[in-house]
């Protein structure tokens, strides 16, 4: 047994490690400073709770989190449908089509929706081409187009949990429901669709929780009225060089997640995987 | 013995990966920040290329400038960067807060040849340029707005605006669209602020684009998605020259200067400062010229210039008359004074 642990620690020295020292010391040594400010210990909580400013920039994070979240899953659930049921070279092409975007770069991919959203590109020359709209759409630089660029990058996240989940109901229990005399609808509600919550669950706590983190796509296809919490970080440390405040929205930040994390573990199974069963 | 060279290997291993700097930064060449684009260039081959050659020296170019970044250095103590090109509030706040060497006139004769705007304790004007009003010629063939007045007046030039993200230089376009003369625009005063902020709110339903990065502007207005901005004039200029479809006017523009200045801690201050000295000798001052896009600052460097050369001059008097100068320490004060409000206004 205790060669057994020193065996266990030995493997995970290394990584441990280097999380500790590269990661985790630094981290810890900058949320520190949100204790700093000349003003008091919590003065910069204090600050962010009574800022309307940014309390918006926190509630703005987390409605766009939801958005994000529910298109995703409202995209994601008949994909990952098809994707359970298709077989052969249609599965390799679909599932390629899934991955692919998460190997290229999200700058190069944000860029990409930068040029087919602006005012004279191709989606707004289709829109006016169509008759839907004379004058050209504002599709970049506001709200529409942080959520387009997010649900693109996002969206593997959310169908690959329900993929997962999808492929592990059996098809039997689809059959004795159909056997035993349900319709489609009801074998439907009742069999297949709670056999995939778990699946939605874990691509929904996954998407809002990147969505909540997300700097880079905001920040080239948003406005200034679409600003998230990640941008308010960089405004503190980059435009104010206060550093106590970005510490302190770093901690908000983590600790909406960790709270939200919590909440997911306790209906999501997170030592059995993301992929519910 | 075997300890010992086994810990001075160690800690050569360190080292080279970069875990353990010495004090004195000796195996790093002299580095110049800048802010990229036109200006980088401008700076690299009228001055900082020259001035390494000069010395036989190596000399790293990087950009882009980021105060932050040089704040965190200075903390560290491990300054990368050992002259910055910064803006000037820059040079105000860096004597504030204390992440900036004071600048030792001594070793810089030829800073006497600088008007009193373009000096701070801890920075130095080596070139100039303006934040100008542009458009696209998509929008406006015959051309666009003339002054900030025309810029406001979204009924005659219709179409979407850029405007910089932060205060600075959105406090005098805002104040000269009121109707301000360029004279009036300072001292900064709690109604004057409250005045521009009253005219930005005009006009901010029609800005797209609050820009941060000086390339944006050229970009947005050549593909049309703005159609008038305000933008950086070497930048425009750089633009144009490469055929870009926008044009510009200098009337009514900021001019500014671009400040040099030193990160507190450098290993090579002496050398920063003797850098500092070499691009205000009038002879290099001149090497800005045929680059077309940002000014020299010494006068004597401007004498006997052509007309049209002369555009590009911001500090002449021809050019000046139709300007403002932008005021860098009551710049620093309205940014100091509207961070937060600022940003409220932003998301208004």
């Amino acid at each position: 047994m205790n060669g057994r642990r020193i065996e266990v620690l030995a493997l995970l020295a290394p990584a441990l490690i280097l999380t500790l020292v590269v990661f985790v010391l630094p981290l810890v040594r900058f949320l520190s400073l949100a204790f700093t400010a000349p003003e008091g210990t919590f003065a910069t909580f204090v600050a962010l709770a009574e800022s309307p400013v940014y309390r918006r920039v926190m509630l703005n994070s987390f409605v766009v989190a939801a958005v994000v979240t529910a298109i995703t899953a409202a995209l994601a659930w008949p994909l990952a449908y098809l994707l359970a049921r298709v077989r052969g070279l249609w599965f390799t092409l679909m599932i390629y089509g899934v991955l692919f975007p998460l190997w290229i770069s999200i700058l190069v991919r944000t860029y990409s929706w930068m040029l087919l959203l602006e005012r004279h590109g191709p989606v707004n020359r289709a829109i006016q081409a169509m008759g839907i709209s004379d004058t050209p759409l504002p599709l970049l630089f506001n709200h529409t187009g942080v959520l387009v660029g997010m649900v693109h990058v996002l969206l593997p996240y959310m169908v690959l949990p329900l993929y997962g989940a999808m492929r592990a109901i059996d098809p039997r229990l689809m059959q004795a429901s159909d056997g035993l005399g349900a319709g489609l609808w009801q074998s439907f509600r009742r069999i297949w669709l709670p056999l995939t919550l778990p699946g939605l669950a874990g691509g929904a706590t996954f998407v809002f929780l990147l969505s909540l983190g997300f700097y880079i796509t905001p920040a080239l296809l948003g406005g200034r009225t679409s600003i998230m919490l990640p941008t308010l970080i960089v405004a503190f440390i980059t435009e104010h060089f206060n550093w106590p405040m970005a510490a302190a929205a770093s901690i908000a930040l983590l600790a909406a997640v960790a709270v939200l994390m919590l909440a997911a573990t306790r209906f999501l199974k997170l030592d059995r995987g993301m992929f519910a069963r | 013995m075997q300890r010992r060279s086994f810990m001075i290997g160690a800690t050569a291993l360190a080292a080279a990966s970069g875990l353990i700097r010495p004090a004195h930064a000796q195996g790093r060449p002299f580095t110049f920040t800048s802010w990229g684009g036109a200006l980088s260039d401008a700076e690299r081959n009228a001055f900082i290329d020259p001035f390494a050659a000069m010395k036989g020296i190596e000399a790293i170019n990087t950009s882009p400038t980021e105060t932050a970044k040089t704040i965190a250095m200075v903390e560290a103590k491990k300054v990368e960067w050992d002259l910055v090109c910064e803006g000037g509030t820059v040079a105000f706040q860096g004597e504030q807060m204390g992440f900036l060497e004071v600048l030792d006139l001594s070793k810089i004769p030829n800073a006497a040849a600088l008007p009193d705007a373009m000096k701070a304790p801890c920075g130095l004007v080596t070139s100039t340029g303006a934040t100008i009003i542009a458009w696209s010629e998509s929008a406006f063939p015959d051309g666009g707005p003339q002054s900030w007045a025309e810029f406001w007046d979204v009924a005659r030039f219709p179409g979407p605006r850029g405007l910089y993200t932060e205060f600075t230089y959105n406090y005098e376009a805002a104040l000269l669209a009121a109707g301000l003369k360029a004279e009036e625009i300072y001292p900064v005063t709690p109604e004057k602020i409250e005045m521009a902020f009253g005219k930005i709110r005009e006009i901010k339903p029609h800005v797209t684009v609050w820009w941060g990065s000086g390339a944006q502007p050229p970009q947005l207005l050549s593909t049309g998605e703005l159609a008038a901005s305000s933008a950086w004039s070497g930048r425009m200029l750089a633009a144009k020259a490469e055929g870009a479809p926008v044009g510009f006017t200098f009337r009514d523009g900021v001019a500014w200067g671009n400040w040099w200045v030193i990160p507190k801690g450098s290993p090579y201050v002496d050398l920063a400062h003797e850098a500092i000295n070499f691009a205000l000798d009038v002879e290099n001052q001149k090497k800005l010229l045929p680059l077309k896009t940002y000014g020299p600052v010494v006068s004597a460097a401007t004498e006997g210039l052509s007309p049209e050369d002369s555009e590009i001059l911001v500090m002449a008097p021809q050019n000046l008359e139709h300007m403002l100068l932008l005021n860098e320490k009551e710049g620093w004060g309205y940014t100091e004074a509207t961070l937060g409000s600022w940003q409220q206004l932003m998301m208004e």
